[in-house]
């Protein structure tokens, strides 16, 4: 079997039902939020849970192309209801759980915005956040919330067939961040879902002389299965395969990062993602007695991705790890997003990380001297660098990163204004920048202003509406949310005020108040809060707010500060 | 050690911040920049001292130092009293 794409499954639940047949021995293991009791089931029982799923949730009522949202932790009921969903037809959402110290209202308001934004009726919950929804208000809990034992109990229709689907069909629904701060809905077809995976594969065996599937045992992942990575690289990845999965919450990950490394290294050969901060936590956290016994040489493909890839912490990586049979040939760089299903190039050399200096004037903000390599576009998949007045640019001049090919998505769902920007004659615009050297991509930097902290995703506009709780700004007064890199925490959130009140004392209280609100509400401590004179945060003509000038005057040490803490 | 002077120390530890620094009113997120992965070390190593269990409603209402030994105490007394 060493051509993935010759017997490619039609759609996605022929690979679901092809995993339980064609990987009869195979299945997931899942653990519970402490890390413990694994549950282990096989892909043939996962398919049959599926449509036995769907012919309940047709009992309920749910309808044809219906999306539906899904806000349960990983956990066998989580896939019983995302599958189920699939093979009812309806269009499955996946959506952020509770997390940490954030506020249980952030997540109940981002699901009912969700919910009210494209239009869905149920999310599949916990009877515990129907409780919390009620509790707080919201409209979601009367009639919108399902429990997975409420699916269970309902009388499945009897001889339920799933609703026929082409390649072309949307398959589920992807949840990303929109530039306002409310999730867009990134809509996935079949035929991405199925081709992506298979391209990653085919992407990650690069320069080995046998393709990963033909090897590689086992996968084990932390990745919350409502983000992209985690879906369709450490679930249908994993299903399409034939890789035996081990799953773990990323809670417990958080809590626990050695639980990661132990799965990795005692079950075979393996082969997982991670975001860097992932791999960063690994090296901040693990202690050498955490991982007796455990082989890392089995550790054979470490993809990162998902958010810039730093040089410094793989080399840290391979140093903490190496001791324990860990290759730094193993580091894989990639680059994906979820409006291309996942994956858009992989680094197929085989040689570990490998870095150009940055070019002059690539966004600073970041503040790297090198960039990293995260390779070639995947099977099928096409990049082009354009400037901003759209010429297409040559090798080695930094611009737009453009992607087109068979995992691009279909559209926002119901935002066909959002789409229209973004996706044109089939060239998904990024937003993020970066340049081409010998065919490989370099990503230098971001057009749009969207925070990526450790693994969380967040737009500006989440913080500064909090800061403007405090502040009572909104109209006159403005904030300015950004990130920017120092050492190897990764990106950090900086919070620029515009103040007409010049007395440091007042101002530190101020801040402290703007930290607590962010912190409350997010969970997310703020590097700095910089606090500048009225109409000193740069608008555009049309009065649009500037923040990547505001971060390089922040940088630079231009931006004519009152008072800052950093 | 009582179960509020374990916690301090955990706390201390894990956020690098000296014990005698910490007041009840010290907000976990604002003064100790506790980022999700250090707050469910904290909840982790918590629930294995004391043998509780946090829940996520407990653990998302957590703000404050003082929210914490409050959590600790009361999630400890209904297991007592169960």
């Amino acid at each position: 079997m060493s051509d993935i794409f010759t017997n490619l499954p039609s759609d996605l639940r022929e690979l679901v039902r092809l995993a339980g047949v064609d990987h009869r021995d195979r299945g997931i293991t899942i653990f519970d939020g402490r890390g413990r009791n694994p549950d282990r089931r096989s892909y043939a029982h996962l398919f049959k849970l599926a449509t036995a799923t769907a012919a309940r949730f047709d009992a309920i009522g749910i309808g044809a192309g219906e999306p539906v949202m899904v806000a349960l932790p990983t956990s066998w009921e989580w896939l019983q209801a995302w599958m189920g969903l699939l093979f009812c037809g309806a269009l499955p959402v996946a959506s952020s759980g509770a997390s940490g110290l954030a506020a249980a209202e952030t997540q109940l308001s981002k699901v009912d915005q969700v919910m009210g934004a494209i239009g869905a009726r149920h999310v599949i919950a916990s009877a515990a956040f129907r409780d919390q929804a009620a509790a707080g208000g919201f409209d979601l809990a009367h009639a919108g919330v399902i429990t997975p034992e409420e699916v269970q109990a309902a009388e499945p229709t009897q001889g339920f067939e799933p609703p026929p689907i082409g390649a072309d069909d949307v398959a589920f629904l992807q949840l990303t961040s929109g530039s306002t701060g409310l999730p867009r809905a990134v809509m996935i077809t079949h035929k991405g879902a199925v081709h992506n995976p298979a391209a990653n594969c085919q992407g990650a065996s690069g320069q080995m002389r046998e393709p990963i599937q033909d090897w590689v045992e086992c996968m084990a992942s932390w990745l919350p299965l409502y983000h992209d990575m985690g879906l369709v690289g450490c679930l249908l990845l994993p299903m399409l395969v034939g890789f035996e999965l081990r799953l773990l919450r990323p809670q417990t990950f958080l809590a626990r990062p050695m639980l990661w490394l132990r799965e990795l290294g005692t079950n075979g050969l393996s082969f997982a993602p991670a975001p860097n901060f992932g791999y960063q936590l690994c090296v901040e956290r693990i202690k050498p007695r955490d991982l007796e016994g455990v082989d890392l040489s089995n550790f054979k493909v470490a993809l990162t991705g998902a958010e810039m890839v730093r040089r410094e912490t793989a080399d840290a990586f391979v140093e903490a790890f190496s001791p324990f049979g860990f290759t730094p040939e193993s580091v894989v760089p990639c680059y994906g997003l979820a409006e291309a299903t996942l994956a858009v190039t992989f680094d197929e050399a085989g040689q570990g990380v490998r870095t150009l200096p940055a070019p002059a004037g690539t966004d600073a903000g970041f503040g790297m001297s090198e960039v990293v390599s995260v390779g070639r576009p995947i099977r099928d998949t096409r990049v082009e660098i354009v400037a901003p007045d759209g010429r297409k640019l040559g090798e080695d001049a930094a611009g737009e990163v453009c992607i087109s090919g068979p995992g691009i998505f279909a559209g926002y769902y119901g935002d066909d204004k959002a789409t229209a920007e973004s996706l044109i004659d089939g060239w998904y615009r990024t937003g993020d920048l970066g340049f081409l050297h010998d065919g490989e991509l370099y990503l230098t930097g971001r057009i749009k202003d969207v925070l990526i902290v450790r693994g969380h995703n967040l737009m500006p506009d989440e913080i500064e509406r909090l800061a403007d709780r405090v502040t009572g700004g909104g109209g006159l007064v403005r904030s300015a949310a950004f990130s920017v890199t120092r050492g190897s925490a990764g990106e950090e959130p900086v919070l620029v005020v515009e103040s007409a009140d010049d007395d440091v004392g007042r101002l530190a209280a101020v801040a402290r108040e703007i930290k607590i609100e962010v912190g409350r509400a997010l969970g997310l401590p703020i590097a700095d809060v910089v606090f500048v004179r009225r109409g000193r945060i740069p608008r555009t003509t049309s009065g649009k707010m500037q923040r990547s000038e505001v971060r390089r005057r922040y940088l630079e040490g231009t931006l004519d500060v009152i008072r800052s803490e950093g | 050690m009582n179960r509020s002077a374990i916690a301090i120390s955990v706390i201390a530890r894990i956020t690098g911040v000296p014990e005698e620094s910490l007041v009840p009113e010290t907000e976990l997120v604002a003064d100790l920049d506790m980022d999700s992965a250090k707050a469910l070390e904290l909840i982790v190593e918590l629930e294995d001292r004391f043998e509780i269990e946090i829940g996520d409603d407990d653990a998302a209402g957590m703000n404050t130092v003082g929210d914490v030994l409050a959590t600790i105490a009361s999630v400890g007394s209904s297991r007592d009293r169960s």
